[in-house]
């Protein structure tokens, strides 16, 4: 970029911050077009089982989790692809178009569970969920939104944290669910698969 | 203060009821001890590359005929600081992974290059002669004339069972990671935090300074009950190990206080989890006098997170700052207001004792009127010519600090 570039770039980014953010999120979408938007579903909410729902999700945990991706600490096979060597820019857009949609259920979201739901409310309090994911639930900065999410792929990521075979950009979650049985799992994927 | 230290008191009065047969709850471990309805959490890092022109230089305040410029910028996640003979800056890092080196280019620009990636928090680096060694979770890596060898670097030494450091399992998830540096007696000096924020463990496994050999053998504990020490340093005349502490969370916004220690002989106990800043704990005293255990040597205030600290031996300085110990505080989490994220001085004399107070020495990171940051001072190292690195964690620069009378 000229030095001209440059100070132009600056210029707008500082006075019209909000025009500089819109751009990142249409680049995003341009981005996510047929290659994001295959698996993680149209508007950001899959359609597949074991992939994740990507609509509403905070923007730097999906920047701190692609980055993680593309660095190897966190393992994907399936994403490796289309995170090899991935600019820090690409990531930070692709972020910005998925968080700017808006999150919901999958929608072949099953019935809910009555009793299943209450046990896995009452995993709520044993396991301090809204100690990081504030009580909404929504997350904040790389704590990711844990509602509008699909079951099987939340059952997975908890059983994925109780086992050691995910870490995030610290252990926290690896603590939180040690020794979590399966059935306490299911229970609180299927809670928080139908907060909404 | 008072209501927070009474419920403590409840919470470890439960937690003492031999009623409580079932397995503790999980919590995360940096959330032991927590108050109910408290929103803080540790800051996220940033893992992509911040632009030049957002590194806040603009931002530094130093005394009167210090300058601060970015000597190199690029780099998520900048940590820990070692030097090459040949004058390459290796910097280690947390949760993305990497190793990073920065050389000097002919017209005195600099370039930085990844020399090690997809590590478990690769924070402790540190030179032996010619080879690198890189402390990450729980892995010991050593990188042979790694000057010679910066575009490829080659496959390196696996020294991970020869030091046989405690996994990141083993840890709780909780300190794991290294501060490493290399002792005047040519003995690798590291820290073995704490395996939570405050707890009942094994003192002769965990909270330590531990010496080796280079190779891994002869481990000998240097300092005991000390919480997390991510600095150390030896005094440059005394030779004596100087070390920062994380002091435990969630005892309120005012206690205790981080502190500085001068580890007079080896073995010396700090007190940890029984006291902190010369006061019992609130859950985990155990009957312990504080009187018993080595006082610090200055209190580096509440939850300001003081991390590297090096000696200043230079001559670019004011005489002044000889043997002065230069702090990184990276600032708190743990605090309703933050405090820190700044580089502070506590002078010594000749004969290795403080002399003065800790004063402010880098500032302007902290906004305190909308309780915001710009960078994390993390480490502090000095140059050959007698200026300072600092690294900025939260931007991935390296910030150079200059002195004209």
């Amino acid at each position: 970029m000229s030095i001209r570039a440059f100070l132009v770039a600056a210029v707008l980014a500082a006075t019209i911050p909000d025009i500089a953010a819109a751009q990142d999120r249409a680049r995003g979408e341009q981005l996510a077009a047929g290659r994001c938007t295959a698996c993680h579903g149209e508007n950001g909410r899959s359609q597949l089982e074991g992939i994740p729902s990507l609509a509403g999700q905070q923007p730097l945990f999906m920047v701190t989790q692609m980055i993680l991706m593309r660095e190897g600490i966190r393992q994907v096979p399936a994403m490796v692809p289309f995170v090899d060597r991935i600019a820090d820019k690409d990531v930070e857009d692709l972020a910005a178009y998925y968080a700017s949609l808006a999150a919901g259920p999958a929608e072949d979201r099953s019935p809910r569970d009555a009793a299943l739901a209450a046990r896995g409310e009452a995993q709520m309090a044993t396991r301090h969920c809204t100690v990081c994911h504030l009580p909404t639930l929504q997350g904040r900065e790389q704590i990711p939104r844990i509602t509008g999410q699909r079951e099987e792929f939340l059952a997975h990521t908890l059983a994925a944290y109780r086992d050691g075979s995910r870490v995030g950009a610290d252990p926290q979650m690896n603590d939180a669910v040690r020794g979590m049985p399966d059935a306490d799992i299911a229970a609180l994927a299927h809670y928080l698969a139908h907060r909404d | 203060m008072k209501f927070p230290r009474l419920i403590l008191g409840l919470l470890a009065a439960c937690v003492a009821a031999p009623a409580l047969a079932q397995p503790a709850p999980a919590v995360p471990g940096w959330a032991v001890g927590r108050p109910d309805g408290s929103t803080l959490a540790p800051h996220a890092p940033r893992l992509t590359v911040t632009p030049l022109e957002q590194v806040p230089v603009g931002q530094v305040r130093l005394p009167a005929g210090f300058h601060a410029e970015v000597y190199a910028h690029g780099m998520p996640g900048a940590r820990m600081m070692t030097e090459g003979p040949g004058g390459t800056i290796f910097v280690g890092t947390r949760a993305i992974g990497r190793v990073y080196a920065v050389s000097k280019n002919a017209d005195g620009t600099t370039r930085t290059r990844v020399i090690a990636q997809g590590l478990t928090q690769p924070n402790g680096v540190v030179m032996v002669g010619t080879s690198l060694y890189v402390f990450a979770v729980n892995r010991v890596l050593r990188y042979d004339n790694i000057e010679q060898h910066l575009d490829a670097v080659p496959a390196p030494v696996e020294l991970t069972s020869a030091y046989g450091l405690p996994t990141v399992e083993e840890h709780g998830g909780n300190h794991h990671w290294k501060f490493t540096i290399l002792g005047p007696d040519g003995r690798i000096y590291t820290n073995v935090g704490a395996p939570c924020n405050v707890c009942e463990f094994d003192r002769n496994r965990f909270a330590l300074l531990v010496s080796f050999k280079t190779d891994g053998s002869d481990r000998r504990v240097e300092a005991r009950g000390i919480r997390n020490s991510v600095g150390m340093a030896h005094h440059p005349v005394t030779r004596a190990l100087w070390a920062t502490t994380n002091a435990r969370d969630w005892a309120g916004d005012d206690w205790p206080q981080d502190t500085l220690h001068h580890i007079r002989r080896p073995g010396q106990d700090i007190g940890f989890p029984f006291c902190s800043t010369g006061q019992s704990d609130p859950q985990f005293n155990a009957g312990r006098n504080c009187a018993d255990f080595a006082r610090a040597e200055a209190e580096l205030g509440n939850h300001t997170a003081a991390l590297g600290m090096r000696f200043y031996t230079g001559t670019m300085f004011p005489e002044s700052y000889r043997n002065a110990i230069f702090i990184a505080r990276h600032g708190s989490w743990n605090r309703n207001r933050l405090v820190a994220y700044d580089v502070v001085v506590a002078r010594t004399d000749a004969n290795g004792n403080t002399v003065g107070g800790v004063e402010e020495f880098m500032t302007g990171f902290r906004n305190d009127a909308e309780q915001k940051f710009s960078d994390r001072p993390t480490d502090v190292h000095m140059l050959r010519d007698g200026s300072m690195l600092v690294s900025g964690e939260q931007t991935g620069a390296l910030y150079r600090i200059t002195y004209r009378r």
